[in-house]
Order: structure tokens, then sequence, then C-alpha cells
């Protein structure tokens, strides 16, 4: 039965998810795939970058976008999120830092609360895609450097080609007047 | 390479090599495998978009959903893109509370991989015409209703069936309910689709709602709780009053079930009496993590974002559904003695 669940209503998460979720092949099953991912949450929160393996690094930003709306929308008040932050880090001042820095740091922002950059391969071995998962307004220098291209030749002479027309269009409407 | 049934091209599908398995690779896109009805749905993504300056050969492949920009593909993964509101949000439309209780079938189905928006929208038209000439009234698992199909083998043209809803599922025009009856004491259970021509009209004789979501359970229960006479009439209901909640616990039959309801952690039943043995392997089987599993609760689910979208684009039929949902409350009230 393809029917959606509407016990709850739940703030959409704000980036991209695989439409379904990775096993982890784990000797303790389901829970033990939760287990490791509990310590990625907490290490990202506790750490605020770290670099992981893709698969288990986009696995963790899920639950780590969920966690952080739950603490946005309901606070510190509301049971419900307070055993959901139990749960997930497992270091208890991290509760404290969710709700006293993390929520009051993304209150007002309208996209992801995380980012995930490509990280370089570990030569020599065994391929593995690696990455850099770290909660946005962290304390570091940042990773990607911003490629503006504001000062290039061509840029620069379209925007005055473009003043220049903005200039005679304005001449002319005041030969008209 | 393209696909061997609908003949469009996937990058993905790779070319039958002699070692490999001669099994045919079927385009994955779900487009139904049948070239008419891919042919159609282009052609009515077409006409959708005709405004636009996307070129038919690039729709072609994303009929199925993925030029929607809902969904992408990470080599042969479906990824889910985060949620970008069709309708025009600063349009102040407050959804209400129980519009996802009331009109749950207006809510899409979860998995992605069966999602398309157009279609959706269709359908959510479709919904709303159909409910214009037929209304839907409100009903929740555990209401009592009666239903007439059209049937032109009956005599009188048509067929009455009263029983309990026992279970709902589907969503848009697929949705359906099953009513539950002992008639003649023989249990009877029929699945009505309930935007189906075929029905003539659905009645609900007695609102309410159980402690469980689905009944399913009455099958092994015993027969009297299953049993509503099928001349019942509509009960009374306070006008603005909330649904209310039947707190019944069922008895069931002795073993064997179609279930095992000692793993189902059912709230309506009375307490089944079996040995310490079934508790203990339904603990085996209890997956105490599982609510704490923060996107298997959120991929089951349509988001708030979605579900407020939906709301603004069904909001200029609402207050007509609204009018006849209280119009069907109201005919039930008894008029007051004075």
């Amino acid at each position: 039965m393809n029917q959606a669940e509407i016990r709850k209503l739940i703030p959409a998460v704000r980036v991209a998810i695989n439409a379904k979720h990775r096993k982890f092949s784990n000797p303790k099953g389901p829970e033990g795939r939760l287990t490791m991912l509990r310590k990625t949450v907490t290490e990202l929160v506790k750490l605020e970058r770290v670099e992981l393996n893709y698969q288990r690094g986009d696995e963790a930003r899920g639950y780590a976008e969920r966690l952080i709306a739950m603490a946005i929308k309901h606070g510190d008040r509301h049971i419900p999120t307070m055993e959901m932050a139990n749960y997930w880090l497992t270091e208890k001042q991290l509760v404290h830092k969710l709700f006293k820095v993390l929520a009051v740091r993304y209150k007002d922002h309208t996209e992801s609360y995380t980012k995930l950059h490509k990280a370089p391969n570990i030569y020599p071995g065994f391929y593995r895609e690696r990455v850099v998962l770290e909660l946005k307004g962290n304390p570091f220098p940042p990773l990607e450097k911003k490629n503006s291209s504001h000062n290039w030749i061509h840029n620069i002479l379209l925007e005055e080609a473009h003043q220049d027309y903005i200039r005679k269009k304005l001449k002319e409407g005041e030969r008209s007047n | 390479m393209s696909c061997y049934y609908t003949g469009l091209a996937r990058s993905d599908l790779k070319p039958p090599v002699a070692s490999r398995s001669r099994r045919i690779k079927r385009c994955r896109c779900k487009c139904y495998g049948h070239p008419k009805t891919v042919m159609v749905m282009a052609v009515v993504a077409a006409a959708a978009l005709r405004s636009s300056s996307t070129r038919l050969s690039r729709l072609l492949p994303g009929v199925c959903g993925e030029a929607w920009g809902h969904q992408a593909r990470r080599g042969a993964v479906l990824r889910v893109l985060p949620f970008i509101p069709t309708q025009d949000p600063d349009v102040i439309k407050k959804m209400p509370e129980d519009f996802r209780a009331v009109y749950p079938e207006f809510l899409p189905g979860p998995k992605p991989e069966y999602r398309n928006r157009l279609r959706e929208k269709l359908e959510r038209q479709d919904m709303l015409a159909r409910r214009s000439v037929m209304p839907i009234p409100e009903f929740y698992v555990g209401s009592i209703m009666a239903v007439t199909v059209a049937d032109p083998n009956a005599s009188g043209k048509n067929n009455r069936f009263v029983g309990i809803c026992i279970q709902r599922g589907d969503a848009g025009l697929r949705a359906w309910f099953i009513l539950r009856n002992v008639v003649d004491h023989q249990g009877v259970e029929i699945k009505y689709e309930m935007y189906s021509p075929l029905l003539q009209s659905i009645e609900v004789l007695r609102l309410e709602k159980r402690l469980d979501d689905e009944l399913l359970y009455l099958r092994d229960a015993l027969p009297i709780y299953s049993t509503f006479p099928l001349d019942m009439e509509p009960e009374v209901m306070q006008e603005g009053a909330p649904v209310p909640v039947n707190p019944i616990k069922v008895q069931l039959k002795p073993r064997p079930w179609h279930e095992r309801w000692e793993r189902k952690n059912l709230q309506g039943v009375m307490d089944l009496g079996l040995p310490e043995r079934f508790y203990k392997k339904a603990k085996l089987h209890e997956k105490p993590w599982e609510k704490y599993d923060l996107m298997k609760e959120y991929r089951a689910t349509i988001p708030e974002e979605e579900q407020a979208d939906i709301f603004r684009e069904i909001s200029p039929h609402y207050p007509l559904m609204e009018s006849t949902r209280r119009r069907g409350k109201r005919k039930r009230v008894l008029p007051s003695i004075s």
C-alpha cells in the first residue's frame, strides 16, 4: 500500500537524499547501522567538520538535518525531541550544544544546515569516494574558495556596454521630453 | 542504448553481451512499458509545456518524472531533490489541521520511484471533479458505512452494502477502502475504489474512529464485532463535535489466526491470553530502534511544505468540499424538541 503516513507533520529536508536507505551491511543488522550513523552524527555535532566516505556521509547528512530541524521546530522542552537528541547524540553535553548553539545559529536559515564537499582521494589504495561533511557557520576556514567572475575582462566590458546603453536611453528620454 | 519495450534512449542500459544473462534490460523509468501509453503521456506533457522552449525529445525520457526537477540520478541510484513549491507561497493559505486526516487520498504515495508530479496534479483535478458529482463523506477506519454500486445484474440495477471500514489505502484516484460485515453467518469483505464511476453513493451511518489504524483483526474476532444490520439507519451526530473514538476492546477467537496479533501491538483487542512463549518470541521480533530512525519516518511521509503546497492548489475547491462535509453531518442531527 503506497500511502503516506499522516500522524506526524515533518518539515522537508533541504538536501538531496536517496530514494531508498543504504543498508550498510553490519553484523548487528539495522540496529548496528543506526549505531554507526549515530556515531557519525555525534562526531559531526562535536567537531562540526568530519571527513568520511561518501556513502556514510550522505546517509548521516539526512539524519543530521532532520535532528537539527526538529530541535529548531520544537525546542528543548518537547519530550520526543529530547528523547531523539538523547539517542542520536551519545555525549550528553552535545545535547546542550544542539539546542543552545546550533538551533540558535540555524533559526532563520532557509537552506540546508550542512554542506558536503568532495575530498581528495587517499592514494595509494582502493578508491574510496571521500567527502567532508560540515555544519554551516563553523569556525574553521572555508574549504572551497569562491571563484568570482566579476573581474574577468569580458564581464567588465559587458558591464560597461550595459552602462553605456542605459546612459544612451536616458539621453534619448531627456531629448524627447 | 534503448529500452526494448519503449524504445526510449537510456544511458544506464548496457548492450546485451554473450556472457551476461539473456534477460532483456527493461527501462527502469517505470513508464508502463507500453509504447502507446508513453506516446499519450508525451502528448500530454507536450501540451502542458507548449509555452516553454523545452524540446519534446528532451521531455520524452523524463515523462515519468525525472525531467520535472524533483528527481535525479546519481549513476543508477534515484535521488530525491529538495522540495520546490509549485504554488505561490506568498499567497497566505493556512492548511487546516485536519486536512490530511479528512482527505488523506489527496496526498500522494511517498515512494519516490512511483511519483509523477504531473500525474498527481491531473489526478487531483479528476478527484475534485468526481467529488462535485458524487460527494465522498469524511470517514475513518472504524466507521460504519453504506455503499451503493451500479450493478447491471442486480434487481434495481443497484447493489447496497453496509459494513465497517476495516482498512483504507492508496492515494489519488486509486484510493480504496474495505467494508466488512457478517451476512447469514458468513463474513463478507468488499473493497471499494472511492473514485470509481460505478459507485452511486457513499453514506456514513456511524462516524467514529477506533484505537487502531487497521481493523484486520476483526477477521479473527468473534462475529458479533463485525455484524451490522443491513438496514441500519444513519446515526445522530452532534454538529461541530470532534470525531468520537470508540475505545472498544474486541475479543478474538482462539488460535489459529490470520496473523500473529501478539506481535502487532494492537490497542483495540482484549488480552489475548496466549502462553508466555508467544510473548517472548514477539519480543525478539521487536525493533525498538525504529522509532529513532528519522529518515525511515521521513521517507514514509509527505513533508509539511508539500502538503501545504497541495492544499494551496486545491484551496479554490476547499470551501465547497467543507460545506458538503458539514451538510452530510448536519443531516443526521435530530430536530430539537421545543
